[in-house]
């Protein structure tokens, strides 16, 4: 069947604002929007530049307002979108060449989260791994599936207002290593998260669980975060 | 040198984020018109003649009052709704179940007062 595809198109070296041109390719309803843009790219029109690796939702390079809303290009399928296509490249990043985008920012706010495990106790007498319970370790399973992406972060309004803000992603890795069991820095994480652009900028608008591929509840884990601030208590 | 990451007003309300996103942006537009009718209200006290009697008429009409029906209790049970998934995190899976009990309960409260307001305004 025969689709029509409008993508956002930006060349900085041309161009002084973004346009949209509308290609017509044959595809298959079970295709994925990653095949339509490659075929478009190989076949059509070179110049179209995305970012792509594994191309199967596990490295988050992909990630794109597919239809008005952020999604895995290499996770969507045709028949989940209908065939009128609108693609763009998420919001909130610079655009750097049609739906590439700067992610530096977005990786910045991750490393402001101290992304690594804090333990400077001595090692356990056998001198091998710090074990934990299995109960221990599912406390903060969700939050261990993030690829980031940043298809949450560039749907919150929060942070398309305000670039400071963290974000939703940098929340869910600090998450990640608040509630580990194993690690010593969560009172320096929260210290850092209370801050102005931490978690006071959550207004829950949902839209980065809506949109997250991992189908992670992002915004239980902000509010798990926003209570430990609180309550000061991990459990 | 890229374009700049500023996502305008329309931009931001183009993007689909589905039932949470719908409520997020009527709450603010619900915050937005009870400081209006407040402003206006205010306003009102302090203008005299025509010009203070047109203000008081505007927000005195009924369907000035339908609006300002709408902005108060859409933010006040949204509000809650967060409130309550704010301090039980717990909850916040269930979130669009949530949001489903909140607009039933507004369409109910709210389709009384509509109601009741109208059937005043037409003198009934």
């Amino acid at each position: 069947m025969e689709i029509t595809v409008k993508i956002f198109r930006y060349n900085p070296e041309k161009d002084t604002r973004g346009s949209y041109v509308t290609y017509k390719v044959d595809a298959d309803e079970n295709d994925r929007i990653l095949d339509v843009l490659e075929v478009i790219k190989g076949k059509v029109d070179g110049t179209l530049a995305f970012r792509r690796s594994c191309a199967h939702g596990v490295c988050g390079s992909d990630a794109m307002r597919i239809n008005g809303r952020n999604m895995l290009a290499c996770k969507t399928l045709i028949r989940d979108v209908g065939t009128n296509i609108t693609v763009e490249p998420v919001l909130g990043l610079k655009i750097q060449k049609d739906l590439i985008v700067d992610m530096e920012p977005f990786f910045d706010n991750y490393r402001k989260m101290l992304p690594y495990l804090i333990n400077d106790s001595p090692l356990p007498a056998d001198g091998r791994e710090r074990l934990q319970s299995p109960e221990d370790r599912a406390r903060f399973d969700e939050s261990t599936k993030c690829i980031l992406c940043a298809a949450c972060t560039t749907s919150c309004p929060s942070y398309w207002a305000n670039g400071e803000y963290y974000g939703p992603a940098a929340i869910v890795t600090a998450h990640r290593f608040i509630f580990d069991s194993r690690d010593e820095g969560a009172a320096e994480r929260l210290h850092i998260l209370s801050e102005t652009d931490g978690t006071v900028r959550c207004h829950t608008a949902y839209n980065c669980t809506e949109a997250c591929p991992r189908e992670i509840q992002i915004t239980k884990a902000i509010g798990e975060v926003k209570m430990a601030m609180v309550t000061g208590k991990l459990d | 040198m890229g374009l700049t990451r500023n996502v305008g007003l329309m931009t931001a309300l183009r993007y689909k984020g589905q039932g949470p996103f719908l409520t997020y942006i009527l709450h603010r537009i619900g915050g937005l018109g009870m400081a209006v009718f407040i402003s206006v209200h205010l306003l009102a006290s302090f203008i005299s003649g025509p010009g203070g009697r047109l203000v008081n008429n505007i927000y005195q009409s009924w369907i000035f009052q339908i609006f300002i029906f709408f902005c108060v209790l859409f933010h006040a049970i949204n509000g809650l709704r967060i409130t309550i998934l704010d301090l039980f995190p717990k909850l916040i899976p269930y979130h669009r179940q949530a949001i489903t009990i909140e607009w039933v309960v507004f369409a109910a409260v709210y389709g009384f007062a509509v109601f009741t307001i109208i059937r005043t305004g037409l003198g009934g």
